[in-house]
């Protein structure tokens, strides 16, 4: 079980990147590719975090008195996050703006059958 | 001294400035693209000669690396942002007159956004900043593609949406798999500890670097949403995504094998990746009767030819890649921008529509013609001195199989003379055009059009402009020591 | 500085010949005269000249323009028929659309040509001959229809060709760190013969496309049948020539006969004339199947061409002399037949074999400059190509070549018979009807054919002039000079003396005039009798010239047919193919796209994991 202790946020950071991934290779539909996309984005943001996450760490506020640095968390990868959720939202926005248009066009979101542009 | 972040935050506040412009001067919106670009093009070559002789380093959050963020202007960024501000002004130049339906203000924001991310990538020192600007650059470019509503723009906006965030989400795992590592983002520091990549960890982060940027770089057979792209969004953004966008998934591609990783021993696989993306894109072109697909399908050609220079790693095979990224950024670009105006006025991107059009447009025909045969590879245009050097750096290598694989990529250049020959041909040597619509491009199309073309000429007459420029670009990639000492210093 | 202001002027000129064209096109014409006549004056003036200079640098390298006999010889070639042609075009060209851009393509691929022939190192002449190349696709282009599919053949088999020379020369500056031919020329002794060998191959693709050598003649025909007659004249008598001065360049400049003729053990010499032998006998025969003047012409240039090789390919004085001098002479007499194909087909509209005829009457001085090209085409003796062909004979027997010679025999007799199918089909039988209004052909285009004539006849009568020059030059390839007089060479290897000639000629008419003046009353029978059989002569064609050669042609059609044109046409047709395929992997499905994406992320993995490939 130790070995679980140790390792399980990596294990759901790259649980969720894959079934993400899994879903973008199965799914046919763009909302469900969509969806995906978000999830493995959630994966990825999970991995960060787990990169400077400390097994009863504490903030890493060092004018506070008591505090030891040896057990602080380490900041940068919340920071990263932040970012990189920002971008994800855009992304996410961009996708589902497109996926409206691209049903006024075809009246289906089915990949399979959206294939004008090809060759 | 002017300060190099200039380049970055001039585009991006006046990407923000043009939506707030649109409430009461919407007629010179579209005026500020030129201006913001001509100013990048004057600082960016005013930087040149200094940055040639010792690179700046900038610090952004006025500490310095690697607990700080920063630019590392050296000759490859600017010689990067050089072409990017270049084709970037002219473009814009273009647009004035050729962007008139739709959003805009939307357009000319999202324009500018995207130069700005393409800048920031080329400029920065930072590998989660350099991730912060390709996506900049990835989400402007998903929005262009589509910006029309068009049903073909959308159709192929979603496919490349999906594909492009796919490799940003593989590349955000690298930079994730290493920050873990060596608790570093500065790709200096990153560089200074890592001496092999045979172990998996390091392994591990590099194959997915290399399968995400090679999303937005169009390596076969990661590249299969470029030719709809290019195809169907407006001509001046083919050109720019063609000239620019893609090569800077090329620089961030060079940056982490060569500056981070210093992974020389995978670089003969760069070379048959390069090979076979550019047997494929020529092949593909080949039977297209489609114009812009067929330009689209040719710059993954190109693009091939440019990363199997830069497999060559050495110096003067590095320079040739760069120089190849030159000429194709400006003779895609120039290709993009004359067929622009003959698809409009022919109303149809079939090239058998297009017959004709030399009588009927003769500056834009020419111009055409110079590009594509600068693209081929014939002197005395600009695609001679970079083909020269390529080839001459494969057979420095004096090796066999190289020789075989420089024999097979001159075999797509000769696929690549084929079909543009036969445009070439449609165009001057077929077909009557009775109707009157077609007329030559307007001034704005022109000029723009005159400077691409004067520009190949004359680099390809006097090469010798860039030689020193490109040189110690080279330089800088394959001396990662003296990398990351500049940047640490 | 002469050297540097004939390209100035040839370029300079062929520009401002068109910006010229946009204002007036009376004014065009004359610029495009005038600089040709002044180049040619100008090149006239560098004989005997001899010079290096650098005056440019590319990339490090510097551009070196020389001038030496070798290149004299080919650049007044050059100019000469430049300017003949360009003379020629002034009435043709009259009246056609695009002229501008055809009197600068013309001038411009007459630069380059120049350019070529002047140009000291390799990366001048890779420059010069590109653009040559490019400048002819367009004007091949320029006729539309099927000078489209003829332009295309042409140009990428050209940049195949071009492809070729890259290398090697790349090859050359990687090894050698030089481009400059002297130089090359002193450091190439070193080289293993392995590596000349490979070099030498890749010269002999490069220069072999553009001078049509078989198998990879078949650019030639179409093209040289499709592209504006004068134009025509420059492609046939010059620009494949540039392939000859390739040859020579690579083999005797470079290299140095004892260097080629050691080349893989002597099979490089070997295979070359073997090849020029195939290059003479096959186009021949599919000259005399054409029904096309133009394309029988075009053929007839092949089979030319393999003679010029076969003499230079030998490796002997005598052999490079008879081959320079064929090059000349097929450059006087093919330029001449071009002109005054494409005269009588100015004046009738068409240059089908089988609807013209008569024309003897119409236009005399066209056909006194047929007759006269026709025989130096075949080599009758008083004519320049019968010296040439005595010498590339002279040659084969005295090496002890006999099928060589035997193939260049051969290829005699079937350019009699072609000639004869020419200059009958046009110029004799029955005029036909919708030709009974023909004019003669216009001044600009007789001026040319008086002055090729004389040059056929001129050099036929006196081949020491040229076989001046050309002695110096193998010479200074590093030949024995042989003793050359006005009237032939005198030296024990390969006497020849028109004087004797002459005589043997003269014997010969004399005994012939006398059989004929004690044979008897001549009979005139006028031409109807033989076809109406003593019933009134029938309205109409009646002498019918179709399928000329017909017995013949059933016997030797099937081994005739141009073999190595169909396999390229297929093997064009399965790379279209090919890409029509290949372009099928970008299907429109996402999911596809998707998995494209996953698949090389596990294949680079797995390579690591399962393989170690790294």
């Amino acid at each position: 079980m130790d070995f679980l202790n140790n390792y399980i946020f990596y294990i759901g950071a790259f649980g969720l990147i894959f079934i993400g991934l899994y879903i973008l290779l199965t799914r046919k539909n763009l909302i469900k590719l969509i969806i995906g996309l978000s999830i493995v984005d959630t994966g990825v943001n999970l991995l960060i975090i787990c990169m400077g996450y400390l097994k009863n760490g504490t903030a890493p506020i060092f004018s506070r008195k008591g505090l030891n640095p040896e057990t602080m968390v380490d900041p940068t990868p919340q920071a990263l996050v932040l970012t990189s959720i920002v971008i994800g939202v855009a992304v996410l926005a961009m996708a589902l703006s497109l996926a409206i248009r691209l049903y006024q066009h075809y009246g289906t979101l089915d990949m399979r059958k959206i294939k004008e542009q090809k060759w | 001294m002017v300060n190099p972040i200039l380049l970055i935050i001039a585009p991006l506040s006046a990407a923000f400035i043009i939506p707030l412009m649109g409430y009461g001067l919407k007629r010179i919106v579209k005026f500020i693209p030129p201006l913001v670009m001509g100013f990048n093009l004057v600082v960016s070559l005013s930087l040149a000669p200094k940055v040639i002789k010792n690179p700046i380093i900038v610090f952004l959050g006025g500490f310095p690396p690697p607990f700080g963020i920063n630019l590392y202007v050296g000759p490859l960024g600017i010689l990067f942002s050089c072409v990017i501000s270049l084709v970037g002004f002219i473009v814009s130049i273009y647009a004035l007159n050729y962007i008139k339906q739709g959003a805009e203000q939307k357009y000319h924001a999202l324009y500018l956004l995207l130069l700005t991310g393409a800048t920031g990538i080329v400029l920065t020192g930072d590998i989660f900043n350099l991730f912060v600007f390709y996506e900049i650059l990835c989400i402007s470019s998903y929005a262009l593609v589509g910006y029309t509503g068009e049903k073909a723009g959308i159709e192929s906006a979603s496919k490349y949406l999906i594909q492009g965030s796919l490799g940003s989400s593989l590349i955000l795992i690298a930079i994730a798999l290493l920050y873990g590592k060596f608790g570093t983002l500065n790709m200096a520091d990153m560089a200074s500890r890592i001496d092999s990549v045979h172990t998996m960890e390091l392994f591990f982060p590099l194959v997915l670097f290399i399968t995400g940027m090679g999303v937005e770089s169009a390596i076969f057979p990661l590249n299969a949403w470029l030719p709809d792209a290019h195809s169907s969004a407006p001509s001046t953004i083919s050109a720019i995504l063609s000239g620019i966008a893609i090569k800077i998934g090329i620089y961030a591609l060079c940056r982490v094998i060569f500056t981070i990783f210093g992974a020389t021993d995978i670089l003969q696989f760069l070379m048959l990746l390069g090979l076979v993306t550019l047997l494929v894109g020529e092949f593909s072109a080949f039977s297209q009767d489609n114009i812009k697909r067929m330009l689209a399908y040719s710059s993954t050609g190109q693009i091939g030819l440019i990363v199997f220079a830069m497999g060559v790693g050495t110096q003067y095979g590095i320079s040739g890649g760069l120089f190849q990224f030159t000429t194709h950024a400006l003779s895609k670009s120039l290709l993009f921008l004359t067929t622009g105006y003959m698809i409009y006025r022919a109303g149809s991107m079939k090239i058998s529509a297009l017959e004709g059009m030399g009588k009927k447009m003769p500056l834009t025909s020419v111009a055409f013609t110079i590009g594509a045969f600068s693209l081929i590879g014939l002197p005395p245009f600009i695609g001679f001195p970079s083909k020269f050097m390529i080839v001459y750096s494969v057979l420095a290598r004096q090796s066999g199989l190289y020789i075989v694989f420089l024999a097979l990529v001159l075999a797509g250049t000769v696929i690549e003379g084929a079909y543009f020959f036969k445009v070439i041909q449609a165009i001057y040597f077929k077909g009557e055009r009775k109707d009157d619509r077609a007329k030559e491009a307007p001034l704005s199309a022109l000029i723009p059009v005159i400077i691409l073309v004067l520009l190949i000429i004359g680099i390809g007459i006097y090469p010798k402009v860039l030689t020193s420029i490109l040189d110690s670009s080279a330089a800088e990639l394959l001396d990662r020591i003296g990398y990351i000492k500049e940047a640490l210093k | 500085m002469l050297i540097q202001s004939i390209l100035i002027i040839a370029f300079g000129g062929a520009f401002l010949t068109y910006i010229l064209g946009k204002a007036s096109s009376a004014l065009r014409d004359f610029l495009a005269v005038l600089i040709s006549v002044s180049l040619t004056v100008l090149i006239f003036l560098a004989y005997g000249k001899t010079g290096e200079i650098a005056f440019a640098s590319f990339m490090n390298l510097p551009l070196v323009l020389r001038i030496n006999h070798l290149s004299w010889f080919f650049a007044i070639a050059i100019q000469t028929v430049t300017t003949l042609s360009v003379i020629f075009s002034l009435s043709y060209m009259k009246g056609k659309e695009r002229v501008d851009f055809y009197y600068l393509m013309m001038l411009l691929c007459n630069s380059a040509m120049l350019g070529i022939v002047l140009s000291g190192d390799f990366v001048s002449f890779y420059i010069f001959w590109e653009i040559m190349s490019w400048s002819a696709f367009l004007l091949i282009s320029y006729n539309r229809g099927g000078a489209l599919y003829a332009g295309m053949k042409y140009i990428v088999m050209s940049i195949i060709g071009s492809m070729c020379m890259l290398i090697g020369i790349m090859s050359l500056y990687s090894t050698y760190g030089t481009l400059n031919i002297r130089e090359i020329h002193d450091l190439i002794s070193t080289a293993s013969g392995e590596y000349l060998l490979f070099i030498s191959i890749l010269f002999l693709a490069a220069f072999g496309v553009k001078s049509a050598l078989w198998p990879i003649h078949v650019w030639l025909p179409p093209a040289h049948s499709e592209a504006p007659s004068p134009f025509s004249a420059v492609l046939s008598s010059i620009l494949i020539k540039m392939g000859i001065y390739g040859f020579v360049l690579i083999l005797y400049v470079i290299s140095g006969a004892a260097l080629y003729l050691g080349l893989g053990g002597g099979s490089f010499r070997y295979i070359l004339t073997l090849l020029a032998a195939i290059t003479i006998i096959i186009p021949t025969f599919n000259a005399l199947m054409q029904d096309d003047a133009k394309r029988l012409l075009a053929w007839s240039s092949i089979a030319q061409i393999g003679y010029i090789i076969l003499g230079i390919s030998i490796g002997t004085s005598l052999g490079l002399i008879g081959g320079l001098f064929h090059f000349f002479n097929h450059v006087a007499f093919k330029a001449l037949l071009f002109l005054a194909v494409g005269a009588i087909e100015y004046r009738t509209g068409t240059r089908d074999l089988n609807s013209l005829g008569g024309l003897i009457k119409k236009m005399p001085v066209t056909f006194i400059a047929v007759l006269a090209g026709t025989f130096g085409l075949i080599g009758i003796p008083l004519t320049n190509g019968f010296v040439s062909k005595w010498l590339i004979y002279k040659t084969l027997i005295l090496n002890n070549h006999p099928f060589l010679a035997f193939a260049a025999l051969v290829g005699t007799w079937g350019t009699i018979l072609y000639s004869y199918k020419l200059i009958h089909n046009i110029f004799l039988g029955q005029l036909p009807e919708n030709l009974e209004h023909t004019k003669p052909a216009p001044a600009s285009m007789k001026l040319p054919f008086i002055i090729l004539s004389v040059v056929i006849v001129l050099f036929g009568i006196l081949p020491g002039i040229p076989l001046k020059l050309i002695n110096l030059i193998t010479a200074s390839l590093g030949f024995d000079l042989l003793n050359i007089n006005i009237w032939g060479i005198a030296s024990e290897s390969g006497p020849l003396n028109i004087i004797n000639i002459f005589a043997a000629f003269a014997v010969a008419l004399i005994v012939v005039w006398f059989f004929f003046l004690i044979s008897g009353k001549k009979v005139v029978i006028s031409q109807d009798n033989s076809y109406a059989a003593g019933i009134d002569v029938p309205k109409g064609k009646y002498h019918y010239t179709v399928d000329f050669y017909n017995p013949m042609f059933r016997m030797i059609k099937p081994y005739f047919r141009d073999y190595m044109d169909e396999f390229y046409s297929q093997l064009v047709k399965a790379l279209a193919s090919l890409s029509d395929r290949v372009r099928r992997l970008y299907c429109g499905d996402l999911g596809v796209y998707v998995i494209y994406i996953v698949l090389f992320l596990s294949i680079l993995v797995i390579s690591k994991i399962g393989l170690n490939l790294w």
